[in-house]
């Protein structure tokens, strides 16, 4: 790297990074505002003072994002106060205790699900994560590993189909739609969360199961019934229903099913839980669920605001520029470690910085599978301290203090995850 | 059209649902964070950006 | 800053709920000025001759929207072909706009007609996009010492005007999806719905004005991002691939290498598809390059647009990242001006050979060589 290339957008990009990790680590803000404070000194140094109407743009990047992501948020709380979310984890342990294999696939399965509906690992951390966690700790998972298999289960979940949204990010850099990334993503997650659930959790579960079927866990016993409170019943399904059809009729019949967009149809789904189940106040649960959405929707809003920066003063350039620099062999290593390390600013930062470049690197095979594979190891990056929204959240809703020693048991799995993305990459044409 | 006036609707109401967030909000980080998603929503709800 | 001691209070929400008001008052300040960006912005100087008209002149539907755009028509004293030349279809491919304002002031028609709608879509000049920081505005200074304003737009329709745009978007006239934000972009959006989005509607209004002016040749000016292959290019629909490949070798002839692309079958809401497919015109459409919209760009702000000078790009060149030949290569807006204004006069001159009674004179242009170096102001009036 020569002085002329790195002066002046290495010095800034230097900055800014420092800025992001010193307000967000030293001096314990949100990411979201460090992200803010980050753009704002980057403009100042590079003599663009501070320019209010360029930041604020940049957060219109991602407005209809933060309204899917409130929208879906609302119609997980919602699936939760009736009742559904705890009643079907009830169902599937009673059912499957014995069969640890099966629990393991459906505890991960359950994990998944939120992040795969709302294209958020913490909305699959906050909701799913909350609700089974009792369950697996008293299923003798330890406490650590719990967290980690939520983490990362809510992860591939936030990468599985139908709503990835750093795939969407990356697909729009190059004008690709997001059409015909189902099985691709498929093919990303499944084996990765079977693998997971495998060195996680299934352990533990067959330790458990090998106690016997007699149930003399008491405790589980009276937590079972309690989250089964509410009966499994079709009607009670009714929220997940209308989704289904809404959601899958626009994308499957585009020609002949109204195209009302994710935020409308995650409402109208919502709304179809007032029908069915436990009583609730849709106004708190409403607000609850922006209040759980408020800071990955901050965190938006200050990426948008960090990148507006990047590009204004040229800091985006030098970065974009200096990945693809990289030579051919070193670019699988920069894709699989820069992706992630990225993600420290969140992964939908990553995906937008570093996926666009990487796919345009890549250009000439399947853009489907490969932006499919960034968008999976870019999803790592929500492990990444200070961001790590998956990570963190996880640590919070199982109770461990440390989150490093979370981010310890995450790396083999976080490591098989990076080398099947590039695996996938390398083979994108063999689909 | 009808669309656009349902999605106006509904950036209305995350507006009011961010507001009481902003309320209740126990750190004044969070609360800031409330605020600074306000900002665009506003700006959108009133058709200027 | 905000230690754990400093509880939040309903005092401090009103306060920050106040600062959030304030911020966005800021912002929309600037905003608004893209709206409205007075008389000096975006202004023309017809050349003598002109006739002003509106595009809901052609298709009422657009009077009082903010689709409805100007158009103005010349008519050459001997009787001819039509012409018809869109500039800003895309707002942040400044060479293309600015070249239609430089045929506007400079034509000078002897026979035919010239069509010229500077700014075809309006709705894209009113904003910049999201996380591209581009500046609002670029000029040129006039021989004269008036400095000469355009706004810097952006690729689509304002979401102000256009809004929530669909997951995808079924293309009417075809039933193509395509991403949802192309329902925003007039080039998606050919031959455009009367009862449809605005920009559908807006480009209904084109396909109305080519139809009720008999348009024989109509050209759309764009530009395109040195990491794409289609740059200095002409893009012709079958029917214009005679004309398009005559005018490319005039261009060789005159030292402006240029490429030929035939316009994709399967593309579908593009101008040169829909407008040759639906009418008898000639339709063509033309890139030259501009770093001011790419992905691998550097410091964004007017010097790249006016200059198209990059270290970005310059790496990326050396990488071996482009399909130009960057490094020997002129990137200064008026050298991209003048290659759209020397295409277009050739289209012109050329267009009698292919279709009969057809022919167009058109004086006054200035050559591709007076552009490139006497810059764009000398040619636009005080």
């Amino acid at each position: 790297m020569t002085v002329e290339w790195f002066w002046p957008e290495g010095f800034y990009t230097l900055v800014m990074v420092g800025v992001f990790a010193l307000a967000s680590f030293a001096f314990r803000q949100p990411i979201a505002v460090a992200l803010a404070i980050a753009a704002i000194v980057g403009a100042l140094i590079s003599g663009n003072g501070v320019p209010v109407d360029h930041l604020i743009e940049g957060a219109f990047g991602y407005l209809d994002t933060i309204l899917i992501i409130v929208c879906a948020m609302i119609f997980m709380k919602t699936v939760q106060h009736i009742g559904l979310m705890e009643s079907a984890a009830a169902w599937m342990i009673r059912r499957f205790r014995v069969l640890p294999f099966r629990l393991t696939m459906g505890i991960t399965a359950l994990l998944m699900l939120p992040g795969m509906i709302t294209g958020s690992s913490s909305a699959a951390v906050l909701t799913a994560g909350a609700i089974v966690t009792p369950t697996l700790l008293r299923l003798g998972v330890p406490p650590v590993k719990a967290a980690a298999a939520i983490a990362l289960a809510a992860i591939y979940g936030m990468t599985a189909p139908p709503i990835n949204i750093p795939a969407m990010i990356i697909g729009g850099g190059i004008d690709m739609p997001y059409v015909g990334f189902g099985i691709p993503l498929l093919i990303c997650t499944v084996p990765l969360a079977i693998f997971t659930g495998m060195l996680l959790v299934y352990p533990s579960l067959k330790q458990s199961a090998a106690i016997g079927p007699g149930g003399e866990d008491k405790e589980l016993e009276v937590e079972l019934d309690r989250m089964a409170r509410v009966r499994l019943t079709p009607r009670l399904m009714l929220p997940f229903l209308v989704l289904v059809v809404l959601l899958g009729g626009e994308r499957l019949f585009p020609q002949i099913a109204p195209s009302l967009g994710m935020p409308l149809a995650f409402l109208l789904a919502a709304a179809s839980g007032l029908l069915t189940g436990q009583k609730w106040n849709p106004m708190e649960a409403a607000t609850e669920a922006v209040q759980a959405a408020l800071p990955v929707a901050g965190i938006l809003v200050g990426v948008g605001m960090f990148i507006q920066i990047m590009t204004l003063t040229g800091v985006r350039g030098f970065f974009v520029v200096s990945a693809l620099a990289l030579p051919a062999w070193l670019l699988y290593v920069g894709i699989a470690t820069s992706l992630p390390l990225f993600g420290a600013v969140s992964a939908y930062g990553s995906a937008t910085v570093l996926g666009v470049p990487f796919l345009l690197a890549l250009l000439g095979r399947d853009e489907i599978v490969v932006g499919s594979a960034l968008s999976l190891i870019a999803g790592l990056g929500d492990l990444m301290p200070p961001t790590a929204l998956a990570g963190l959240f996880a640590a919070q809703v199982v109770g461990v203090k440390n989150y490093f020693k979370v981010l310890k048991v995450c790396l083999l799995p976080a490591v098989v995850t990076a080398a099947w993305g590039i695996l996938i990459i390398i083979g994108a044409d063999w689909f | 059209m009808i669309l656009t006036w349902v999605y106006w609707a509904i950036t209305v109401f995350v507006i009011v649902l961010v507001v009481r967030s902003l309320y209740r909000e126990k750190s004044l980080r969070e609360q800031f964070v409330a605020a600074m998603v306000l900002v665009p929503l506003l700006l959108r709800v009133l058709f200027i950006k | 800053m905000f230690e754990k001691r400093y509880l939040a209070s309903r005092f401090s929400a009103t306060l920050l709920l106040l600062g959030a008001v304030a911020v966005a008052a800021i912002s929309a300040h600037s905003y608004l000025r893209m709206h409205h960006p007075g008389p000096d912005v975006d202004r023309v100087v017809p050349r003598e001759g002109f006739v002003h008209k509106r595009l809901s002149d052609y298709f009422q539907g657009l009077q009082d929207t903010p689709a409805d755009t100007d158009v103005y028509v010349q008519e050459g004293e001997q009787p001819g072909g039509t012409l018809l030349v869109l500039g800003g279809t895309h707002a942040n491919e400044p060479a293309g706009v600015v070249a239609a304002v430089v045929l506007l002031e400079n034509a000078d028609v002897k026979r035919g007609r010239l069509i010229i709608a500077p700014y075809a879509n309006l709705m894209a000049r009113t904003h910049t996009f999201p996380q591209d920081a581009h500046p609002q505005t670029f000029g040129f200074e006039t021989s004269g010492g008036v400095r000469r304003t355009f706004r810097y737009g952006a690729r689509t329709t304002n979401p102000v005007n256009e809004w929530p745009n669909p997951d995808i978007y079924i293309h009417p006239a075809s039933g193509q999806t395509m991403a949802g934000v192309e329902r925003s972009n007039l080039n998606r959006a050919h031959p455009g719905v009367a009862d449809g989005g605005m920009t559908e509607q807006l480009a209904y209004g084109f396909m109305q004005l080519i139809k009720q002016e008999d348009v024989d040749l109509a050209i759309d000016l764009h530009e395109a991002s040195p990491e794409y292959p289609v740059v200095d290019a002409l893009v012709a629909h079958e029917r214009a691939m005679e004309l398009a490949a005559m005018v490319t070798m005039e261009l060789e002839f005159e030292g402006i290498p240029i490429r030929l692309e035939p316009s994709p079958k399967n593309l579908r809401g593009l101008s040169h598809r829909e407008w040759g497919d639906q009418t008898d015109v000639l339709a063509i459409l033309m890139e030259t390059c501009n770093a001011s919209a790419g992905r691998f760009r550097g410091r964004t702000g007017e010097a790249l647009v006016l200059t198209g000078e990059d270290k970005a790009y310059d790496k990326a060149a050396e990488l071996g990242r482009l399909y130009v030949p960057w490094e020997s290569w002129d990137k200064r807006i008026a050298e991209r001006v003048g290659r759209h204004v020397t295409s277009v006069k050739l289209l012109a001159e050329n267009l009698e050979f292919v279709r009969d009674d057809a022919g167009i004179v058109i004086e006054g242009l200035p050559a591709y060589t007076s552009l490139s170096e006497e810059g764009v102001g000398a040619y636009l009036r005080d």
